[in-house]
């Protein structure tokens, strides 16, 4: 198991230490079992497995959305269970950018504001946020659709927001879960390519998908089964 | 700061997507505060119009009505000699007394005597000094004076709604007909605030009531007195010393104290009003708390997005308390507004001076943005207590 990533970046951005996640009390659900994993900078790693594997239990470990039950998660080398809620959600917001698969755009807001949102209370002028978002949604080719609302756009378009919305924030890790899911083969096409696009040597993409085409374009493959991490390779581009 | 604007930004932006809804909340503390608001404005104004009216008045004014002693079948009456011990009475600086006549018809000017025959106007036999007393001055000419009392000559003053009604012009000598007996006008009383009905009387001497219409003596039915100190004790002191132990007594009062009473009635009417702006302000407040329970369960793919963007649990429960805290504001604000214009047209329909605090305004307006605050603190714990996780619904 090859954890240094192909191109050279060794930065740990995330990483969980034997770490379980049970749900319940009186009957236990054991959804992550004593998982320990990394993602560096410049990674691309896709994780896959059926329903139930647990790779969306895990995805919201990566993000600090949750807790384990045993174990440690670190974001850039830092506990994540040792911070308070505003701590770790300031980190979360630094580090980590989102991306899912029914988008999750606030319908007030049009695309800009959307990603905007992302922005806010960082101790930015209203003048810088919207230049940062402006140039995230250029990014993903969307600048011209800025005062759009997400009623008014295609999924494939809503999709490439989220993902303005994911990177505006300069992330060191853009976590997916089915980023692809809700879309046609040819918007799940350019957005694929987008998050290829998006990687870059301090930067590291993780995809949760059902979708083996997806899957196999990542550098990095997880698969997982039953709470645990079956395989992990390094996949050959061809 | 930057923060504090950020957060504002977010719940208005939050609160002006759904404008019907927003507008709804709002409806609850607009009612409120309009309701307290409008009560108090009104009271006060109408107080104040009391007030003014008392100060007008004087509030050293006493009346005293004859009651019925042992003798039935004739109206009660204050014998005249009564008149001089009360004038002599300390602190009576005037008194006069007036006797009501009855069985007159009244005809200011040819062709009115049917209207005037169904609708009289009072003759009152009067002492002299009735407008020192009363401190009600003459539109014009002059009142009763002495010569017409000892002579018993047919003059007559009027009141000045009956002048008006009789198309008097100013100095002109006309004549009324009372009975067929022709008076000579010599002079116009002004609006007497206390006895209305005094502006359309005619007001003649005892000596022409005792020879032109069967008076048997200058007896008084009514006394005015006016005492500037003291007053309520003087009052008190009268029916003794009209009825010196006797059987013919005496009530007294000070009507200006009746005026006072009625701004305590105006007082319990208006606590009562305020109850219930303070009821529509509560449930104003359940209003907000409930439909902002609601916004929050449908909000919760939003309120999972921010968290996962960063914002933390306390930035989500401050942005929801905004959103509260802008409905309590606005809702504040034009609840004052909507109250201060019922106050403005009921003053002005009502030919009040408008009473109006603008601290009181802004202390009301304060109270909707506390209740519109403590009702937004459960939904504001809700939407911060939700987890980002089961919100998102990841694939």
């Amino acid at each position: 198991m090859n954890l240094t990533g192909p191109d050279g970046a060794d930065e740990v951005i995330l990483s969980l230490e034997d770490v379980s996640r049970i749900y319940g009390e009186e009957v236990q659900v054991r959804a992550l079992d004593g998982v320990s994993m990394e993602i560096r900078a410049g990674e691309f790693v896709s994780i896959v497995g059926p329903s139930g594997s647990g790779k969306s239990t895990m995805l919201g470990l990566l993000g600090i959305l949750d807790l384990p039950t045993h174990g440690v998660i670190r974001v850039r080398g830092v506990d994540a269970a040792e911070l308070a809620d505003a701590e770790r959600s300031r980190l979360r917001g630094e580090a980590i950018g989102f991306v899912f698969q029914q988008f999750h755009l606030i319908p007030h807001l049009t695309a800009l504001g959307n990603v905007e949102t992302a922005l806010l209370y960082r101790g930015l002028s209203s003048r810088q946020r919207r230049g940062r978002a402006m140039e995230a949604l250029e990014q993903v080719g969307l600048g011209a659709r800025h005062d759009h609302r997400p009623v008014q756009l295609s999924g494939g378009e809503q999709q490439r927001v989220a993902i303005a919305r994911a990177i505006t924030t300069q992330p060191g890790v853009v976590l997916a879960d089915e980023p692809t899911g809700a879309l046609d083969s040819r918007n799940a096409e350019n957005v694929l390519q987008i998050f290829h696009d998006l990687q870059t040597p301090d930067r590291a993409i993780c995809i949760v998908t059902h979708d083996l085409h997806v899957a196999d374009s990542a550098r990095r493959k997880i698969s997982m089964l039953d709470g645990r991490i079956v395989s992990d390779e390094q996949l050959v581009r061809s | 700061m930057r923060r504090v604007r950020e957060v504002i930004g977010v719940a208005v932006s939050g609160l002006t997507s759904r404008k019907v809804r927003t507008l709804l909340i709002m409806l609850g503390p607009v009612l409120g505060v309009a309701a307290i608001v409008a009560a108090i404005g009104i009271n006060e104004s109408s107080k104040g119009h009391l007030k003014a009216k008392l100060q007008e008045l004087g509030t050293d004014l006493i009346v005293v009505n004859a009651s019925a002693g042992f003798g039935f079948g004739q109206d009660p009456v204050i014998e005249a000699a009564a008149v001089g011990r009360v004038g002599r009475l300390p602190d009576v600086v005037a008194v006069t007394g007036t006797r009501q006549m009855s069985d007159i018809v009244t005809v200011p000017f040819a062709g009115a005597e049917d209207y005037y025959r169904a609708f009289p106007v009072p003759v009152i036999a009067t002492g002299l000094d009735l407008p020192s007393t009363l401190e009600v001055p003459l539109v014009s000419g002059r009142f009763l004076n002495e010569f017409d009392e000892s002579s018993g000559a047919r003059v007559a003053v009027i009141g000045r709604d009956l002048a008006d009604e009789y198309g008097y012009l100013r100095g002109e000598s006309r004549t009324i007909e009372l009975n067929g007996l022709q008076y000579g006008v010599v002079g116009v009383l002004d609006y007497v605030l206390l006895e209305p009905s005094m502006d359309s009387a005619v007001f003649l001497t005892f000596t022409a009531a005792m020879e032109d219409w069967g008076l048997d003596d200058p007896d008084p039915s009514r006394l005015y007195v006016r005492a500037p100190v003291n007053t309520r004790l003087v009052a008190q002191e009268i029916p003794t010393v009209v009825s010196l132990g006797g059987p013919d007594g005496a009530n007294a009062s000070v009507p200006t104290d009746l005026l006072d009473a009625q701004s305590q009635v105006d007082e319990s009417l208006n606590n009562l009003t305020k109850m219930m702006g303070g009821l529509a302000l509560i449930v104003g407040g359940v209003g907000i708390a409930n439909v902002m329970s609601i916004s929050v369960i449908q909000r919760s793919s939003e309120i999972g997005i921010r968290r996962a963007l960063g914002h933390s649990r306390s930035t989500i429960a401050i942005q929801f308390l905004f959103e509260a805290l802008v409905v309590g504001v606005l809702g504040g604000i034009v609840g004052a507004g909507v109250g201060a214009g019922v106050v403005w047209g009921v003053a002005e329909q009502r030919g009040y001076t408008m009473v109006l605090s603008v601290v009181g305004l802004a202390g009301w307006a304060l109270v909707s943005v506390g209740v519109a605050v403590v009702a937004g603190l459960y939904p504001s714990t809700k939407a911060a207590r939700l987890e980002p996780l089961e919100t998102l619904r990841l694939g």
